[in-house]
């Protein structure tokens, strides 16, 4: 009968399933010494210079462009493409000798009249990070070796912008090449391969043969490979598929370690409230500063920690991060968890039996439970927390519309005193939608923009204690993200970015 | 049968078309801020405008989809706003390791469905039973569990397979091999089951056939009974599932993809989607909308060809 051959069919099948597994057997693991493989979280956006981001996206843009400036893993700038400069005594004209015997990978030369078309475009275009050069008036080139440029006012966080997208240096000829976006014509260290490359998915990076700065090119090979969740890149990393990566999730870290990796971990952010309407414009009872107080006193930001963010970070009270100048460590726990305490500062502001706060809310990237826990911590003191849920993008248009007068998010820290004011602190900054301001914030802020190093640092202490002690934010913790690499690669991370800069991984020494 | 074929053709057409502009429609009414959605919280208000003019995002939406509608005609459906890769080239590269891993699935499902369905039609007993049950488990369990069960095991403690990624083919064949196997294995799973199921009550069905009888008792043998006739009838209907499941698997690639990381349509329909890269979603319906109609249009034409009466129907 047939059954009795059925089983030899069978198996035959079975073969065809098990013939991969004798053939796998024979293959060998992903990285080898000359090859870096990347686990990265974000795809390039574009490669045109004038519009690249920064932070995930930065690996993209060193791979292939060289900037002006470079910054330590401490954010001290060094000479990179310009090998000098000087300011005037008002801070408002930057002069900078540029490195001779540069040339992009398409032949042409590199010098100040590419530096100011690179600076002009980057300052027109539309990088997330386009607002660097908004104090720049104007870039010349004196002569081929020669760049001036004049700022509209002192920007004491210039320097370190031309270290980032903002000092990108492009072959202009690129620009007009319909392939602009996706195919890059930099002087790097690397040169995109495009023939190897998937694009959203994979990137592929060969040496530039004839880099200027060989002792910085570490690898022949480069392969960034675009993860989109925290299951994907842990199997990739217990699988060795990767040698270093930035991880989506600290859950993962004891498997990370049982992998042989070595946990970098970065806090980059701050999560909590942001009491935007200090003036009491929206929401009346935020205008006084013993409510803000009170709010500040409702949290159990260890408890919160735990919660939100798995343990995983550093319970604060203050915005500066811990390598800014104005970090003080005494204001990480200027406020207590002190309901009790809370409730007589909201009497004390004629508010014994509460109020009701508007927010918004974004539970598809916080969650629900975020959200709760807030709202259960204020409702202990008395505050009604009503949600307004947004999706995507929407939020930031209702929050700097200005909509609410309040919200929850994880904001970056930024190192540099001005770069943070200018982000969360100065009138006009994008995340001072109410524009706050008075005339002690004002003068600390004139110093930090004005002032020698050390007055700055001064001032931006002093900044830093007011806005604690005036209660302007209710931050819960710094939260930890985490830069993982395997036994072969040595790291060295980068303060305020979330990736370590490309030249500070490198092979270990064995 | 040139009639039929042309009027499912302009079904088709019609369908596409009803299809891309309520998605257009959709797409654009959820799109919400779409400058801030690209560039982040960290841009300024100017920045994300300039970002907005750029995109045209200013112009009425019926103009902008006017607009996307005659450049889609010429095959050109923009790029992508987040990547700034043209879209028809995005898609155009990773169709192919798609539909690596959806034929891989069909021809897979279909040796397999074959093998297990007639063993357990002409065995019976334990064999068919224990094919039973696995049919059970194969609807039962999900594919992306057991997508994740094939990494732990087979790439991750057995290192017999990577655990993600994608080699090309024509790179290195033993790499694809070990990139497409668990994929194609954890897509095939469910439809195996459900085929040889259906091959098994075909063949079952088939050899209680009067003419199944008449050709034994005129000495046929057993080989060419099953090979030659009983297979070629219960063959129909076993391959209508599959054709069928052929458009299944294209929604089960994308968690495949997924859970392997594989650059594929599925991997970019949901980074897309959820970024809200509204050029390349629109790309991604007009390809998946017209691979649907060609695949269901050739079920047709296959139908119509095995039984006249569906033509006329």
């Amino acid at each position: 009968m047939f059954h009795r051959k059925w089983p030899g069919a069978a198996a035959g099948a079975a073969l065809v399933l098990v013939g991969p597994l004798v053939l796998s057997a024979c293959g060998g693991s992903a990285g080898s010494s000359t090859t870096l493989t990347l686990g990265v979280i974000a795809p390039a956006t574009t490669f045109e210079a004038p519009d690249m981001n920064w932070g995930n996206e930065s690996p993209y843009n060193q791979a292939v462009y060289d900037s002006l400036v470079q910054a330590s893993p401490a954010g001290v700038i060094e000479p990179h493409l310009a090998t000098a400069w000087s300011y005037n005594a008002a801070r408002t004209v930057l002069t900078m000798t540029l490195r001779t015997g540069v040339t992009f990978t398409d032949g042409t030369p590199f010098n100040a009249s590419v530096a100011v078309k690179n600076l002009e475009a980057f300052q027109k275009g539309t990088s997330n990070n386009a607002s660097d050069l908004v104090n720049m008036a104007s870039a010349t080139a004196v002569s081929p070796t020669e760049l001036m440029i004049r700022l509209k006012q002192p920007d004491p966080a210039f320097l370190t912008y031309l270290g980032e997208a903002a000092g990108s240096q492009e072959s202009p000829k690129a620009w007009s090449s319909p392939t602009a976006a996706t195919v890059p014509v930099g002087s790097g260290p690397y040169e995109l391969d495009s023939k190897a490359t998937v694009v959203g998915s994979s990137y592929a990076f060969t040496a530039n043969p004839n880099y200027w700065d060989k002792p910085e090119q570490h690898y022949s090979k480069i392969v960034m490979n675009v993860f989109t969740s925290a299951t994907t890149v842990l199997d990739a990393i217990e699988g060795g598929q990767v040698n270093a990566a930035n991880t989506f999730d600290n859950t993962t870290i004891p498997q990370i370690q049982n992998a042989g990796f070595t946990v970098y971990p970065l806090q980059l952010n701050w999560a909590g409230l942001s009491l935007f309407d200090r003036n009491g414009t929206m929401s009346g009872p935020l205008g006084n500063v013993k409510v803000r107080q009170a709010i500040n006193d409702a949290f159990d930001r260890t408890a919160l920690l735990k919660d939100m963010s798995d343990g995983y970070g550093s319970v604060t009270t203050q915005i500066f991060p811990t390598n800014s100048p104005g970090y003080e460590s005494s204001l990480n726990s200027y406020y207590s968890f002190d309901p009790a305490k809370a409730k007589q500062l909201l009497a004390e502001a004629g508010y014994p039996h509460g109020f009701t706060l508007d927010m918004p809310s974004i539970t598809a990237a916080f969650g629900e439970a975020t959200y709760a826990l807030i709202q259960a911590e204020l409702a202990n003191i008395g505050i009604k927390v009503n949600y307004t849920d947004y999706q995507g993008s929407t939020i930031f248009t209702a929050i700097l519309a200005p909509k609410y007068p309040a919200t929850y998010f994880t904001l970056e820290e930024d190192p540099i005193p001005w770069q943070l004011a200018e982000f969360i602190l100065t009138k006009d900054a994008t995340f001072n939608p109410f524009h706050s301001t008075n005339s002690t914030v004002a003068g600390y802020l004139d110093t930090i923009q004005t002032g020698s190093s050390a007055q700055a640092a001064t001032a931006a202490k002093a900044l830093n204690e007011y806005v604690v002690q005036n209660a302007w934010f209710a931050p819960f913790f710094r939260p930890q993200s985490s830069f993982v690499a395997d036994s072969h690669t040595s790291v060295v991370v980068q303060a305020g970015n979330a990736v370590p800069y490309l030249w500070n991984i490198k092979p270990k020494e064995s | 049968m040139l009639t039929f074929t042309v009027r499912r053709l302009l079904y088709g057409v019609v369908l596409l078309f009803v299809i891309v502009t309520l998605a257009y429609l959709l797409l654009y009414a959820a799109a919400g801020d779409v400058g801030r959605t690209i560039l982040g919280p960290t841009a300024t208000q100017a920045t994300v405008a300039l970002k907005n003019q750029q995109l045209g995002l200013n112009s009425p939406l019926i103009s902008r989809y006017f607009s996307w509608l005659g450049h889609a005609l010429t095959g050109d459906f923009g790029s992508s706003w987040f990547t700034n890769q043209p879209v028809k080239t995005a898609i155009l590269t990773r169709l192919q390791v798609t539909l690596t891993l959806v034929f891989g699935a069909v021809i897979v499902s279909a040796v397999l469905s074959a093998v297990l369905g007639v063993w357990a039609a002409l065995r019976g007993g334990w064999v068919d039973r224990i094919i039973q049950v696995f049919s059970v488990l194969g609807f039962a369990v999900p594919g992306f569990l057991i997508a994740v069960f094939l990494v732990r095991i087979f790439a991750l403690q057995l290192h017999w397979f990577k655990p993600t990624g994608y080699v090309q083919m024509t790179y290195y064949f033993g790499g694809w091999l070990r990139t497409v196997t668990l994929p194609v294995i954890a897509l095939s799973i469910g439809l195996v089951a459900g085929v040889a199921q259906q091959v098994r009550s075909s063949v079952i069905d088939a050899l209680r056939q009067d003419w199944v009888r008449t050709l034994r008792s005129r000495g046929v043998s057993e080989r060419s009974v099953l090979f030659k006739h009983v297979l070629r009838n219960a063959g129909g209907p076993a391959l209508s599932v599959l054709a069928l499941s052929f458009v299944g698997l294209l929604g089960g690639a994308v968690i495949i993809e997924q859970v392997f990381g594989i650059p594929g349509l599925g991997q970019v329909a949901v980074l897309a989607t959820s970024e809200g890269d509204v050029p390349l979603v629109m790309g991604l319906v007009v390809a998946i909308g017209v691979i649907v109609i060609l695949v269901n249009l050739a079920i047709d034409l296959l139908q119509g060809f095995l039984n006249p009466k569906a033509r006329i129907s």
